[in-house]
């Protein structure tokens, strides 16, 4: 055999980096906020450990009149306060020198023009080979045009993908009309729809934790779990997002994409392997098998005037940009079901909101209680069930609740946490969802993203949930910012003897 | 101090800590024992302050005085760092031995009692491993992992070869075959060219030159010569002649590295036999260095 044609021996053992293809990335969107505090330090943190491709460059577009020096400043400014890295002029200016600003509406033919000039300008001068990946942080209303005015311009030979933030649609039908504008132009496989969740380093770890220990997955079912509970808090309020928030409510926003990822991960069944498709098709299992919810097992609120980490905030209403009388939910809280071999019967209790008394983000698989205690001074209601739970954010990590015995004389069982915290085992500095999210995107590695499928599951059970709204005129507000949501939600588990996680 | 006062100080070292104020997490993902020489103690201290934060462990610095009074002294702390989001802190145990004396020719002895169950135990021997000597026969036993640097040896030819006479005792770590990692990039991204090579230039440390020398040859299987130029760092690689281009090497401080080798669980076959090759073939004696 030729040399040319054998396999290259010295790659053995190189643990070579997964190192993208040479691209340009292309933001759309770009003075917005995710831009500012998300997916530029996102990018220098990957070029900070060398993860992006040698030839590589970035052009923002946005309708902001702005030059490239103005954006690139404006960029840097953006790195030094919200990156987690150090801030090393040397990473920084290679970045730069890669980076270029078009200043035009979305659906201005010129502007594409002068989009297209930037590109080609980068594939001569930095050698991205006309591989686009197009991140499309703009407003739902603006992606449809935006899809056709670069699908129409993708050239031969090379690769174009696509960014597809959250949401997704806004009902089964905008969804699957999205779909078919973005199929007229790229694959499924040249989709990314993103939900950061799925970039977050605990997420996968709920995939370790279930799949690579073999003590978990013989007792997570039915036959132990009593319960799941999920929470998504959040203590901000609507952030002058109002506009969006009004048509959005926290279904759309929260449960619809974040919540119910995590409800799939929680209860999926071992994927054969880690490929995107053997992972998604277990998650959209799931997703099929929800009951959906009645009314009585589905809770709104919206917050009123309260406190929140001492301070006096508005209630909703009284928000800029929301109307006096509107009907819009901040919170959210339903018992689902998932219809299936492993989960049935078991209630899985999920919940979101605004204004509640923390930002917090966990999974708590709570287990049967032990059924006898046999120690005298201890009665049975006494004894605490076993809890797992998945802090995914603000802290990451899992801890499990135990009985433990209190030291002295008697047998008396208390409560113990065993933790195991991310920053604390591995203090590697955890990568920003985006970072993963967009090295993934750049390589064609589709697993952390939502498949449409899915995405149609998904606003499938919220159609359903929201047509039964139509009928049942709530009264709000009906909790008052700073507290863990009206009245109702906990009444959804008093009745049935349960209660939410005390925080 | 004994082995059971050892662990009482540490215990007590904890409550101080948790008392005064936050809660404190001990966490471990090892036990890490480091043997050094006193000429070492400096530089050794240096890379652990870089390193608890990354690796929380159980961290057993043994620094052998033999020619001191039979006896063990030891000091023990605790490195404790805010963990990520604030809530408490995560707590490393640092325990510096001094064996003294007779003590400093049986440290498997003392060490065996501190290990921390069921995790890996790694051994960072600073300098040239004594390798016909009794403490490190008795180390190399009792752990999962030998971390060495070979720039930290004055003959690294000579140390080769006694080295490859470890590799089916214990999985070895070599810090500078993990700094020359990106000149063998550089160098696997020459193939097919590279094929036939005839003659290798590395301007850099001895040990380096020799690693990349005889990854090329036991890789390739060429009877490839080198040609070494002594510099502090690599400096410059020719293949046959041919410049290669420079590799973008990011600034590593020896915490990054040693840190990098502590993730490592499995042996390193290509390592090895790279080992192999420059205690085998000689390279010394092939060519002669310039």
């Amino acid at each position: 055999m030729a040399v040319a044609e054998q396999e290259n021996p010295l790659l053995e053992g190189l643990e070579l980096r997964r190192t993208p293809e040479p691209c340009a990335l292309v933001i759309f969107g770009a003075s917005g906020d995710l831009t500012k505090r998300k997916l530029m330090p996102a990018l220098y943190s990957l070029a900070l450990r060398r993860l992006l491709p040698e030839r590589f460059g970035v052009v923002g577009v946005a309708r902001s009149a702005e030059s490239n020096e103005e954006f690139v400043a404006r960029m840097e400014g953006a790195v030094r306060e919200f990156g987690r890295d150090e801030f090393h002029q040397d990473v920084w200016d290679s970045l730069a020198g890669g980076m270029r600003y078009v200043s035009t509406d979305f659906a201005d033919d010129e502007g594409e023009n002068l989009v297209a000039a930037s590109l080609r300008e980068l594939d001569e001068e930095r050698g991205t080979e006309g591989n686009r990946l197009n991140y499309l942080a703009v407003p739902p209303d603006a992606i449809a045009t935006l899809v056709q005015e670069i699908g129409e311009r993708r050239g031969s030979g090379s690769w174009s993908r696509l960014i597809v933030e959250k949401p997704f649609g806004r009902d089964l039908a905008s969804a699957r009309a999205l779909n078919e504008q973005i199929g007229e132009h790229f694959d499924e496989r040249e989709v990314f729809r993103i939900d950061h969740y799925l970039g977050k380093e605990t997420v996968q770890n709920t995939l370790a934790l279930r799949f690579a220990n073999g003590i978990f997955e013989p007792i997570w079912n039915r036959q132990f779990v009593d319960h799941v509970q999920i929470t998504v808090g959040e203590s901000i309020g609507i952030e002058g997002r109002a506009a969006f928030y009004e048509q959005a409510g926290a279904i759309r926003d929260i449960f619809q994409n974040h919540l119910l990822q995590l409800v799939a991960i929680t209860a999926m069944e071992p994927p054969i392997d880690f490929t995107a498709d053997s992972v998604r098709n277990e998650k959209v299992k799931v997703l099929r098998a929800l009951h959906t919810p009645g009314p009585k097992n589905v809770v709104r609120g919206q917050y009123g005037r309260g406190f929140v980490e001492g301070e006096d905030v508005p209630g909703y209403r009284e928000e800029d940009g929301i109307a006096s009388d509107s009907m819009t939910e901040t919170y959210f809280a339903a018992k689902l079901y998932v219809d299936n071999w492993r989960w049935a019967d078991t209630p899985f209790y999920v919940r979101t909101g605004k204004r509640l008394p923390r930002r917090e983000t966990e999974i708590a698989i709570q287990f049967k209680r032990a059924p006898h205690p046999p120690f005298q001074e201890t009665s049975a209601d006494a004894l605490r069930p076993n809890v797992l739970l998945v802090h995914v954010q603000p802290d990451e990590g899992v801890s499990l609740a135990i009985g433990a015995k209190v030291p002295g004389q008697g047998m008396t069982i208390r409560n113990v946490n065993m933790d195991f915290l991310y920053g604390g085992s591995f203090r590697t500095g955890l990568p920003e969802a985006y970072e993963r999210l967009i090295l993934d995107a750049m390589l064609g590695d589709a697993t952390l993203f939502t498949r449409i499928d899915e995405v149609e599951e998904q606003w499938s059970l919220v159609d359903t949930i929201i047509a039964g709204w139509q009928r049942d005129r709530q009264s709000f507000p009906n909790y008052p910012a700073g507290t863990w949501g009206p009245a109702s939600s906990d009444d959804l588990l008093h009745r049935d003897g349960r209660s939410w996680r005390r925080h | 101090m004994s082995v059971r006062g050892i662990e009482l100080e540490l215990g007590r070292l904890r409550r101080a800590s948790a008392a005064a104020g936050s809660s404190n997490l001990r966490t471990s993902v090892m036990t890490h024992l480091a043997w050094v020489p006193q000429e070492w103690l400096d530089a050794a201290r240096e890379t652990l302050a870089g390193l608890a934060e990354r690796h929380p462990s159980r961290t057993i610095l043994l620094v052998p005085d033999p020619d001191a009074e039979d006896g063990i002294d030891a000091e023990v702390s605790l490195q404790c760092f805010v963990a990520e989001g604030g809530a408490g802190s995560v707590c490393s145990e640092v325990i510096e031995l001094q064996l003294r004396g007779r003590r400093s020719a049986v440290p498997a002895s003392v060490v065996v009692p501190l290990l921390i169950s069921d995790l890996p135990v790694f051994l960072r021997w600073r300098g040239r491993p004594a390798f016909g000597e009794e403490p490190f026969g008795q180390l190399v036993a009792t752990v999962d992992r030998l971390v060495v640097d070979s720039e930290e040896w004055a003959d690294p030819a000579s140390a080769y070869v006694q080295l490859a006479g470890f590799f089916e005792r214990v999985a070895v770590s070599d810090i500078a075959w993990a700094r020359a990692l990106e000149w063998r990039r550089a160098l696997a991204g020459l193939w097919p060219g590279i094929a036939e090579a005839g003659q290798l230039h590395v301007t850099g440390p001895r040990a380096d030159a020799l690693l990349l020398a005889g990854w090329l040859r036991s890789r390739l299987d060429v009877d490839l010569g080198l040609v070494h130029t002594d510099a502090g760092v690599v400096e410059a690689v020719k293949v046959d002649g041919e410049e290669v281009a420079r590799p973008r090497v990011a600034s590593v401080t020896p915490s990054d590295l040693l840190s990098t080798e502590l993730d490592r669980f499995s042996r390193d076959s290509i390592y090895e036999a790279a080992v192999e090759a420059v205690s085998s073939l000689g390279f010394e004696r092939g060519r002669r260095s310039v």
